[in-house]
């Protein structure tokens, strides 16, 4: 599948900002599967210096600096991006789950990038609550992908989707009792479950395609930044991306921008102000099918 | 003496006949550092013992007497002048810890051998992570430990990119029982007391010279210098005369003293991160005289407060863009940020193995012996013999570690249980009691258990240790390894040398010829701010203590007053409101003295709250104002400061609930207040400082004079001549007016004295023309727009009109009750020159925030999802 993305965010402030700094998670990064055939990034006012490189976890990252009074700051990201992620592979044909845990603790050289993401990180700590959720489709033995399909598709069953209840800093404990939030939560909650059980598991940001393909229900969390799950299937399979918030596998409906432990590590736009006031936000997505 | 010194005499309870309360039941008695255990002292003690035999009886406890005194002269021992004397401090022992050439060669050797090893690690886990990759570390080993700095690893960079993360390494050592040294923890964040070894050594010096004549010590200047040089090499494109900055965090830092004391002796800016900038990806200090950049940045904060913007954006902590400026190769931080990952103590068990993968060579010398509870087995080792281990963080270094056998059985079930659920964060490092050495105690020398902390600096080719250290007596019950303490008793380490021939550095670093220079533009703009604040507040006490010794006189001297007192009693106490010393509801005659007492008494009642002028809180201010400048005091003058305030705040405390003693304590704090005044103006270099200093001085009195003067006219016209005496008392002008004027009080004669005599010291003019000066000199020409010494002396014009129309006024005493409205917009518009001043000069900055973390990331979720 072909995609235009077209991301636009704008932040309005109260009284000017003298000195702005900027690190953006804003490029949709490539990928074996993932080809982004073009991509440009456009920052009103102009930035008086820019840097563009890579993170720690591969993303791409640019840093934006502007020292001259300013009221407003808006950049748009626009991309044209092929997708076309391989199908799951068989359920039953993937590892024991405890035998992927193990892996992944042992690190060396097929399981140390993937061991990362078993360990806890600010916003999504193994948490005991989330993991004995998850556990619920995780019996002894059984094959990881098995399992992780199970847990997907209980999330979408028993959670509802519904936006305002929860903020970014909102406890998965939280989300837990109140089975309700957004495709953040739901993303930071499997993931601190799978965390808590030794599996490694990263946070996904992203876009779902608009319309949805024809003949196809609307799906949750379209028209915005969008999060879900990599779950790791030992070293043999590597990863495989779970949408928790519409039950699917991600194959040619999402477009990839970054991965980290957790929100924390790829928010899209992030930035130190000197002045300004309080602020609004907004943020328009749309992700085309061409 | 001979060498045959008998060894009972030195020794009140010998080391190897004591009961070892120390080693508890696992370890092996201790060794000594002085005496071998066969009833024999240990060749490299005898000059040493030598020259204390020769101080007679006492003579000992008198050198360590003047060495407290010195500690506590010289501010090392309390942080702030007057903090409680309980607060933990740092001693020196008389008896210095010497170790012989030949044993300080080796110990170099290997603490080179180890800091080069850390520094290759780093380098791994920062660039390509070959490590992890082989699985020489386990992932727990970089992704469990906190201080891996994710924003500092560089993926894609190549090995050179960014090298030596590590230039200042410190070890912790102890001697075993077997005689051998060992690491107990390895410091390569910011590794702190190099400073107070330095002091140690310089304040034995002054008390003990006899001990350096018989002894060769090695110096430790050499290592300083090399040190210096090396951190001017490390600036970016090699540039010329570069500025080295140390970063701090001020004065609440409990390192404080030491980062004043390297800045010196390294000859750094001493900055904190409020007075760094980053523009364009270049660092910069925020200075009188503009943007000034900074080429190398010597780090003693937490590396994660570094840059906000990539480490951790939810405290505001550090410099923005820095990481950014660092990457492009315009800044130099030393150490690296990420450097504080190699501090783990899980590490130690690893590092046989990484020194054979990283260097190819044995480990030199061994820590203690360190198990990572990580380790399949590690646990069930340490509840065969858990008498034999102490218990401490994996990844942080800074906890102590902690003895599971001392613990009471609940308290050792539920560590065990913690353990159990997450055992990679924990190491078992053995018990391995450290040697004892002699130390000054009330029953003479007893042998104390130390450890030392070596540090080591890479001088751009190789690593160098100071020959020299901090020892240190370990108190009963401590378990030692984690973060230098804030006090205890050290001891001076002297690295013995065979011949009188020291080692030589390289020669002098080749400077480029320094511009002359005669102003202090280079004065970073929150050192002025500082200043500014120190010399209205030392200004502000002052006028308090005059203030209150006028009414008390008064009130001591009449119990009934008479109409004309009461009228003076009256000015003084709105005087006193307005200062805001007492509440406006205490400001009349007959409450006066309860509200005097208890302004005091509120000193000694903590949570009750004081006026803003309060003698208490001015006293906060300055002790918190001086300890914030004492980078620019010389030696003296900060002594100066700081005892004679001690000596005010506690004649002020003992003054006791009288009239008497506030009087007594009011003298005292004006002793403090000239003390201030002569030691600045004899000390201190004009311009920069100076400027600053007295600007805030001259503004805090004309505004006082202004105020004063205009409560004392606010009388009936009848009754003007109570107020102008009041005002010769206040402005201490009386005994000038009598020599020109005899007697005969008038108006317009007392108001030229004091508002528009430009000879008066104490009078409103002199400040004027003063602060015109001192504006004028700051910029010259009035360069910049806000022309703020053509506003000095539109006030002073205001002034002199003032006395001129009371002079031509046909009855001078109604003419002078009109004035107040005129003295109290001459008192404004000096604070609102005040208010240009610090807008001018001292970069208020708006607040900052952050985006992206809080709640805009939820009104992004909030806005659809």
């Amino acid at each position: 599948m072909r995609y235009r993305v077209r991301h636009v965010t704008t932040y309005a402030y109260a009284t000017p900002v003298d000195l702005a700094a900027h690190v953006l998670h804003l490029s949709p990064r490539s990928l074996p599967h993932q080809e982004v055939r073009q991509a440009h990034l456009l920052a009103t006012p102009r930035p008086s210096r820019l840097t563009d490189g890579h993170d720690h976890f591969g993303n791409k990252v640019s840093w934006m600096f502007l020292d001259l009074p300013h009221e407003r700051f808006e950049v748009t990201v626009e991309a044209t991006v092929d997708v076309r992620f391989p199908q799951a592979p068989d359920p039953e044909a993937t590892p024991p789950w405890e035998s992927v845990a193990a892996e992944a603790m042992a690190g060396g050289p097929g399981a140390w990038r993937a061991a990362e993401f078993a360990f806890d990180s600010p916003m999504a700590a193994a948490d005991t609550g989330a993991g004995a959720y998850v556990a619920g489709s995780f019996p002894p033995g059984r094959p990881i992908l098995a399992c992780l399909l199970d847990l997907n598709a209980r999330i979408r069953r028993e959670f509802t989707f519904k936006g305002g209840v929860t903020t970014i800093s909102t406890p998965v404990s939280r989300v837990l009792a109140m089975r309700a939030g957004v495709c953040q939560d739901f993303t930071h909650l499997m993931i601190s479950g799978l965390r808590a059980l030794g599996l490694p598991a990263r946070y996904v940001s992203g876009y779902l395609r608009t319309k949805p393909p024809p003949g196809v229900v609307a799906r949750r969390g379209a028209d915005q930044s969008h999060a879900w799950v990599g779950a790791w299937l030992g070293a043999a399979h590597g990863w495989i991306d779970l949408d928790p918030t519409n039950d699917l596998v991600v194959v040619d409906e999402h477009v990839v921008l970054a991965w980290g432990r957790d929100y924390g590590d790829i928010s899209p736009v992030r930035g130190i102000l000197l002045g300004g006031g309080r602020h609004s936000v907004s943020v328009s997505v749309d992700l085309e099918a061409l | 003496m001979d060498a045959n010194i008998p060894v009972r005499s030195i020794y009140a309870v010998l080391p190897d006949t004591r009961d070892d309360t120390q080693g508890g039941a696992s370890g092996a008695a201790a060794k000594d550092e002085m005496v071998d255990g066969h009833g024999g002292l240990r060749p490299h003690w005898r000059a040493i013992l030598a020259t204390f035999q020769g101080f007679g009886e006492h003579g000992l406890s008198e050198r360590a007497a003047r060495l407290d005194r010195a500690f506590a002269e010289e501010g090392v021992t309390a942080l702030l002048p007057g903090a409680s004397p309980d607060a933990p401090a740092w001693r020196c022992d008389p008896v210095p810890l010497p170790i012989p050439a030949g044993e300080f060669v080796d110990l170099e050797a290997a603490l080179v051998q180890r800091a080069r090893l850390l520094s290759a690690l780093l380098d791994d886990v920062y660039g390509p992570q070959a490590l992890l990759r082989e699985g020489v570390l386990p992932p727990a080993a970089v992704y469990g430990n906190r201080n891996f700095l994710r924003a500092l690893h560089q993926p894609d960079a190549g090995p050179q990119a960014v090298s030596q993360r590590l230039q200042f390494y410190a070890a912790d050592l102890l001697r075993g029982p077997d005689g051998a040294w060992r690491v107990l923890s390895d410091r390569t964040s910011a590794a702190s007391g190099i400073g107070y070894a330095r002091e140690n050594r310089r304040l034995l010096t002054r008390v003990l010279p006899e001990g350096f004549k018989l002894v060769q010590v090695r110096s430790m200047r050499p290592f300083f210098d090399r040190w210096q040089d090396a951190l001017h090499r490390m600036a970016p494109d090699g540039r010329a005369n570069p500025v080295v900055a140390l970063l701090t965090a001020g004065i609440t830092d409990p390192q404080w003293f030491e980062h004043l004391f390297l800045s010196r002796e390294l000859s750094c800016a001493l900055v904190e991160s409020g007075d760094l900038t980053v523009r364009g990806g270049v660092v910069f200090l925020k200075t009188l005289r503009g943007l000034q950049r900074v080429d190398v940045i010597l780090r003693r904060i937490d590396g994660q407060q570094l840059d906000p913007l990539e480490l951790d954006g939810r405290h505001l902590a550090g410099v923005p863009g820095l990481l950014d400026a660092m990457r492009a190769g315009n800044v130099r931080i030393v150490n690296d940020s990420g450097a504080g990952f190699a501090e783990a103590p899980m590490l130690a068990a690893f590092l046989p193995a990484l020194a054979s993968r990283l260097l190819g060579e044995q480990l030199l010398l061994d820590s203690v012996p360190t198990l990572w509870l990580g380790e399949p087995h590690a646990l069930a080792r340490v509840r065969q013999n858990l008498p034999g281990w102490l218990l401490r963080d994996s990844f942080d270094s800074r906890h102590a570690p902690v003895a599971p056998s001392e613990l009471p059985p609940e308290a050792r079930g539920a560590l065990f249980e913690r353990i159990g659920r997450r055992p990679q964060d924990w190491t078992a490092v053995a018990v391995v009691n450290p040697s004892t050495a002699p130390c000054l105690t009330a029953e003479g020398l007893q042998p104390r258990p130390v450890i030392v902390r070596l540090f080591l600096a890479f001088d751009g080719e190789r690593w160098q240790a100071m020959p020299g250290g901090l020892a240190r007596v370990v108190p009963v019950g401590v378990h030692p390894g984690g973060a230098l303490p804030q006090g205890g008793l050290s001891k001076d380490l002297w690295v013995l040398t065979e011949d009188r021939a020291d080692i030589v550095g390289p020669g002098p670093l080749a400077v480029a010829p320094l511009a002359l220079r005669r102003s202090s533009g280079e004065l970073p703009s929150r050192v002025a701010d500082n200043l500014f604040w120190l010399g209205r507040y030392v200004e502000r006490l002052e006028r308090a203590a005059r203030l209150v010794r006028a009414a008390v006189a008064r009130l001591v001297r009449a119990p009934t007053a008479l109409p004309r007192e009461l009228a003076e009693l009256h000015a003084l106490a709105n005087c006193l409101c307005d200062a805001g010393m007492i509440d406006a509801e205490q400001a009349k005659p007959s409450l006066l003295p309860e509200a005097l007492l208890s302004m005091l008494a509120r000193t000694r009642e903590a949570g009750e709250r004081r006026p803003r002028g309060s003698i208490v809180r001015i006293f906060g201010e300055i002790a918190r104002l001086t300890e914030s400048v004492r980078d620019r005091l010389t030696g003296d003058m900060y002594a100066t400061f700081t005892q004679t305030l001690a000596a005010a705040r506690v004649e002020t405390e003992q003054s006791g609930r009288s009239l008497d003693g506030l009087g007594h304590a009011m003298v005292a704090i004006q002793r403090f207040c000239t003390a201030v005044a002569g030691a600045a103006a004899e000390n201190m270099v004009r311009g920069g400082g100076f400027l600053f200093l007295d600007l805030g001085r001259r503004i805090e009195r004309a505004q006082a004079v202004a105020g004063e003067v205009g409560r004392a006219l606010d009388q009936p016209a009848g009754h003007i001549e109570i107020g102008l005496s009041l005002i010769l008392e206040l402005c201490d002008s009386a005994i000038t007016y009598r020599s020109r004027y005899m007697n005969a009080l008038q108006a317009a004669p007392v108001l030229d004295l004091v508002l528009a005599d430009l000879g008066n010291p104490r009078g409103l003019a002199f400040q004027l023309a003063a602060m015109h000066g001192l504006l004028d000199e700051l910029t010259p020409n009035g360069v910049g727009g806000d022309h703020l010494a053509g506003a000095a002396a539109g006030l002073l014009a205001q002034a002199e009109a003032l006395v001129s129309d009371v002079l031509a006024a046909p009855n001078q005493a109604a003419t002078a009750a009109t004035m107040p409205r005129r003295l109290h917009e001459i008192a404004a518009g000096v604070a609102s020159l005040s208010d240009r001043i610090s807008r001018r000069y001292f970069a208020l900055l708006p607040a900052a925030q952050t985006l992206g973390w809080g709640e805009d990331a939820a009104a992004m979720s909030r806005d659809a999802k």
